[in-house]
């Protein structure tokens, strides 16, 4: 049999990155068995970093270079370098706060997983046929459900367990909602869908298929297993999928309503009612949190919602700022994971707000580095979070919908509490702290907090979105 | 580059003195003081120096870093200069280095808001100007509670403000219109929205009754020389924003909205009087005297009368400053007997009184004594609303100058004369740090009160643009006519050159 018929050599380009991240998850695990002790760590975290920041240099190579590879199942262009760089950054931070938690012979596994995670994102960012979506998806998903539950406490296990039943639950209902697709249309393609006539099947279909990605975004009201994942999950872990998870959904969820049902708009309205949802939900839960893990898991679910409401016009600018407040998000967000890594130690994530009374005192820049991520995520200026606020804002009223934008308002002033409320602990003076806390050995954190502090500074003062984002479908 | 120097240099060098040593108390404090009288020199050099821009978004709206002056712009920030000079030289308190790290940030942050040409960039330092007065109240205030409450209240209107911008932009295309002139006006689908959101953000900040809630709480919670720049130089960005974004931008819904500010603006005339005339806490007095007193300045500003603007100008800086003296005195005092409720003070006059004297050249420019700063705005004001056929309200808005009068010499009389109270502390008299620290602030709002023109006629732009006020077409070319009033009873007669252009029937 001939394959040269079905795959070319610029298919196999076009997959070049994807195979390189996933490679280097398997040099990480061959490495792995030669080394022992404490150095394991380090090298495994570095080929880990060095495969993917190859992996992005190949994948920018491909920006502006429009192509569909495999029959259509896999398109590249501006649109999925973008959310591919966006994956591989929030990879290397993940493995930046490996260094300092979790036991030594977990790390080369871990590595392996987060690796082959990742590379299923990037596929979910090229995917353009049902089937390809559902692949990327589940190779996301199935690292992430062992990653889970790899720390050694009985929340770890719960949120794997946790995850594993309800992320199923949704990839359930998307896959249902792609049958139903699959059957208005007679194609896997997402291309057979421009143009469709609106039917029952189509309208239950896209239901069921935007029902599986509010879950994975964590959306209200299906956020209900994020606080509790994201706090059981291991702090590394729970910062890859605080971004790489919704980096590779929303590329999905962009990449239909912008190229394959560009016509049915009022589809999804449904959803931006739930990213309004989000929005002031997420805040309120965040304010009772006493936990960091938990509190920056409501405030994701807050934040996605913001990146969600951009989308809603459907205009190319408001996918250019939801990129653009993704990318915000990852520096915002995974800054102050590293803050949260500089204060653990092996057997114990300092993640607890009590962990974080009178941290002015003890560590004066990890304290300022965090307040600094947090009114970021509160979108106060002059940081990137201010930006990417006002950007949504802009086009979320230009396309129509006020409303929306009162409720990112609302939402915002709620979060306000939220945020500043873990800084007003870190700075409140403390007579003596009561413990007496250990550090994690290690400045690889300290990386993350300055890439990320830099960055949000940067893009907040000059914000840059590449122009070549619009998703393609073939 | 002078004025983003001005902007930028306070917030760099205020995080600058976090690297002094942490116990070098003495050290924190000259720091301050040398990089306070620097910016203050350099403000008032900074008069005509050229606008700074740089491009900051192109889409979906034009934005640049746009920083200049406009007129009352350049006085407030010379205000705010001199303020800051002199809370920094008065500065006393447990963590110094910190806390002037936290009032030199401020400076820059609020320098930014009187700079701003950009209505972006007004909005960022907006926000920016809360954080540091946020940490003051909780490292340094009494309840953690008034921080929260400042916050909420003030984060809120600003958020406001943020979405009125954005929507602007997005109906004008470009928000680097502060004191530009030939901006088209919006239509009336936007205008009236936009300006709803920028009021409401303005209104909280002023504030006006009943969004007033946050602010006696925390004055009086602020340590006296954050409480003095935060009323003096803080509450007037609210008024600002009314003056360089409301009337030129937003003419027709400043007309339209008209009837509720001055309704707002009497009511918290007569209202903040009232409190300050039976209020025991006297931070708390002049707290809500200064709510009597911006609503007076509200009624100005929405009058659309020339004359009355510019007595907002001079009430503006006038207020400011002997708001501030009055919270760095009542700080001297508090600071001495330990207690600031007048119920409790007495007969200090006797032993103190040089501290005397201090409290009453503010006490005395707050009430209105002519030859005084106060005088000088308020009479413009009344002058204007008179003249421009609003007869009751100026009516209605002389009866808390009367109040005033009263109050201010409750304060003096209950905390200076009167027996002396035998368990209150025995401490020594103003010292000449104290007293250098009140000089400026005396000697600007004695020279103000003599001579206000500079101030009242450092707003050409705005005084160009009421004309257009009332309408969205300004017809082709309106003739002012020129007339020269003079102010029975000032001190040698100020002489106004009043600029009345003719008055057009708003457009349908």
């Amino acid at each position: 049999m001939n394959y040269a018929q079905y795959f070319t050599q610029a298919d196999g380009w076009a997959l070049a990155p994807i195979f390189m991240v996933a490679a280097t998850a398997l040099v990480v695990l061959i490495v792995d068995l030669f080394e022992s002790g404490h150095a394991r760590r380090y090298v495994n975290i570095g080929i880990g970093i060095a495969g993917l920041i190859a992996a992005g240099f190949v994948e920018a190579q491909q920006y502006g270079h429009p192509y569909a590879a495999f029959s259509n199942a896999y398109v590249v262009g501006g649109f999925s370098v973008v959310f591919s760089e966006i994956v591989l950054i929030a990879t290397i931070f993940s493995l930046l706060l490996t260094a300092g938690v979790g036991r030594d012979d977990q790390i080369g596994g871990s590595t392996a997983l987060v690796l082959w995670s990742a590379a299923g994102a990037m596929l979910m960012t090229g995917a353009a046929n049902l089937m390809t979506i559902f692949l990327g998806l589940e190779l996301l998903s199935l690292g992430l459900y062992a990653l889970c539950g790899l720390a050694n406490r009985a929340t770890s296990h719960e949120a794997a367990l946790k995850y594993l039943i309800l992320s199923s639950m949704a990839s359930g209902f998307m896959l249902y909602g792609m049958a139903l697709l699959f059957g208005a249309t007679g194609s896997v393609g997402l291309a057979a869908l421009i143009g469709a006539p609106l039917s029952g099947m189509l309208v239950v279909g896209v239901g069921l298929f935007l029902v599986g990605i509010a879950f994975k975004l964590s959306l209200f009201p299906f956020h209900v297993w994020t606080p509790d994942v994201y706090e059981g999950a291991p702090l590394a872990v729970t910062a890859f999928m605080s971004v790489v998870t919704k980096a590779g959904v929303l590329a999905v969820l962009a990449r239909f309503a912008y190229a394959a049902l560009p016509q049915h708009r009022e589809l999804f309205v449904p959803l931006w009612i739930l990213a309004a949802l989000s929005m002031i939900f997420g805040n309120l839960g965040a304010l009772a949190q006493t936990d960091l893990k938990r509190l920056l898991a409501y405030s994701g679910i807050a934040q996605l919602g913001y990146i969600t409401v951009a989308l809603a016009g459907a205009t190319s600018l408001g996918l250019r700022y939801a990129i653009f407040y993704l990318t915000a998000y990852l520096f915002m967000n995974l800054g102050a994971f590293a803050v949260i890594a500089l204060l653990s130690r092996e057997h114990d994530e300092g993640s607890s707000l009590q962990a974080f009374g009178g941290l002015s005192e003890r560590k004066p820049w990890a304290a300022a580095a965090m307040a600094f991520f947090l009114l970021a995520l509160a979108g106060l200026p002059p940081t990137a979070g201010f930006t990417g606020k006002i950007l949504i804002l802009a086009t979320t009223v230009d396309a129509g919908y006020v409303w929306l934008a009162a409720l990112l308002i609302v939402g915002t002033a709620i979060s306000f509490y939220a945020y500043i409320k873990v800084i007003r602990v870190m700075y409140r003076p403390e007579p003596r702290p009561r413990t007496h806390y250990v550090y994690a050995h290690t400045l690889l954190p300290w990386v993350g907090v300055v890439v990320g502090a830099i960055a949000v500074l940067a893009m907040g003062l000059y914000p840059f979105v590449p122009s070549d984002v619009l998703p393609l479908v073939k | 580059m002078l004025i983003p120097a001005l902007v930028l240099g306070p917030i760099l060098l205020g995080f600058a003195a976090l690297l002094i040593p942490r116990h070098a108390h003495g050290a924190a404090k000259v720091y301050g003081y040398v990089i306070a009288l620097a910016v203050t020199i350099a403000t008032i050099a900074s008069a005509s120096a050229p606008d700074a821009t740089v491009r900051w978004l192109s889409r979906p709206f034009e934005a640049a870093f746009h920083l200049g002056w406009t007129g009352i712009g350049y006085w407030l920030a010379v205000l705010l200069a001199i303020v800051t000079l002199c809370a920094l030289v008065a500065v006393r308190a447990s963590r110094q280095r910190d806390f002037v790290a936290s009032i030199l940030v401020l400076e820059g942050a609020m320098m930014g808001v009187f700079a701003a040409k950009d209505l972006l960039l007004f909005a960022l330092f907006w926000d920016l100007m809360l954080i540091p007065v946020f940490f003051i109240l909780v490292g340094w205030g009494p309840a953690v509670a008034t921080a929260w409450r400042y916050l909420l209240y003030n984060l809120v209107g600003g958020l406001t403000l943020l979405l009125a911008t954005a929507a602007f932009g997005i109906a004008y295309g470009s928000t680097d219109v502060i004191g530009r002139t030939g901006v088209t006006p919006l239509g009336d689908v936007w205008a009236p929205w936009i300006f709803a959101g920028f009021a409401l953000a303005f209104l909280v900040k002023t504030p006006v009754w009943p969004l007033h809630t946050w602010m006696p709480a925390t004055y009086a919670d602020l340590p006296p020389e954050v409480a003095a720049i935060v009323s003096a130089v803080q509450s007037k960005a609210g008024l600002y924003g009314f003056i360089v974004i409301g009337i030129p931008l937003f003419g027709s819904a400043m007309h339209a909205a008209q009837p509720l500010m001055f309704v707002l603006g009497l009511i918290a005339l007569l209202y903040g009087g009232y409190i300050a005339l039976v209020e025991n806490d006297a931070k708390r007095v002049v707290a809500y005297s200064s709510l009597s007193h911006l609503g007076l300045i509200l009624l100005a500003v929405f009058s659309g009368n020339d004359l009355a603007l510019r007595g907002a100008f001079v009430y503006l800086i006038a207020h400011g400053l002997f708001s501030a003296a009055l919270f760095l005195v009542l700080g001297y005092v508090e600071r001495r007997e330990e207690t600031r409720l007048l119920d409790r003070l007495g007969g200090l006059g006797t032993r103190n009184p040089r501290l005397a004297g201090a409290l009453v050249l503010p006490a005395l420019a707050a009430l209105g004594l002519p030859g005084l700063a106060g005088f000088a705005g308020e009479i413009l004001i009344l002058t204007g609303l008179y003249r421009a056929g609003y007869v009751w309200p100026a009516v209605i808005a002389l009866i808390p100058v009367v109040l005033a009068a009263a109050y201010m010499l409750r304060v003096y009389q209950g905390m200076m004369h009167g027996p002396s109270v035998a368990d209150l502390p025995e401490r020594p008299d103003l010292n000449w740090v104290e007293g250098i620290a009140l000089a400026p602030l005396v000697i600007a709002f004695v020279l103000l009160g003599i001579q206000p023109l500079p101030v009242a006629n450092g707003l050409t732009f705005v005084a160009a643009q009421t004309a257009t006020a009332q309408g969205p077409a300004p017809p082709p070319s309106p003739t002012p006519q020129v007339t020269w009033v003079t102010i029975p009873g000032s001190m040698g007669g100020w002489v106004l050159k009043q600029v009345v252009y003719p008055t057009q029937a708003p457009q349908k």
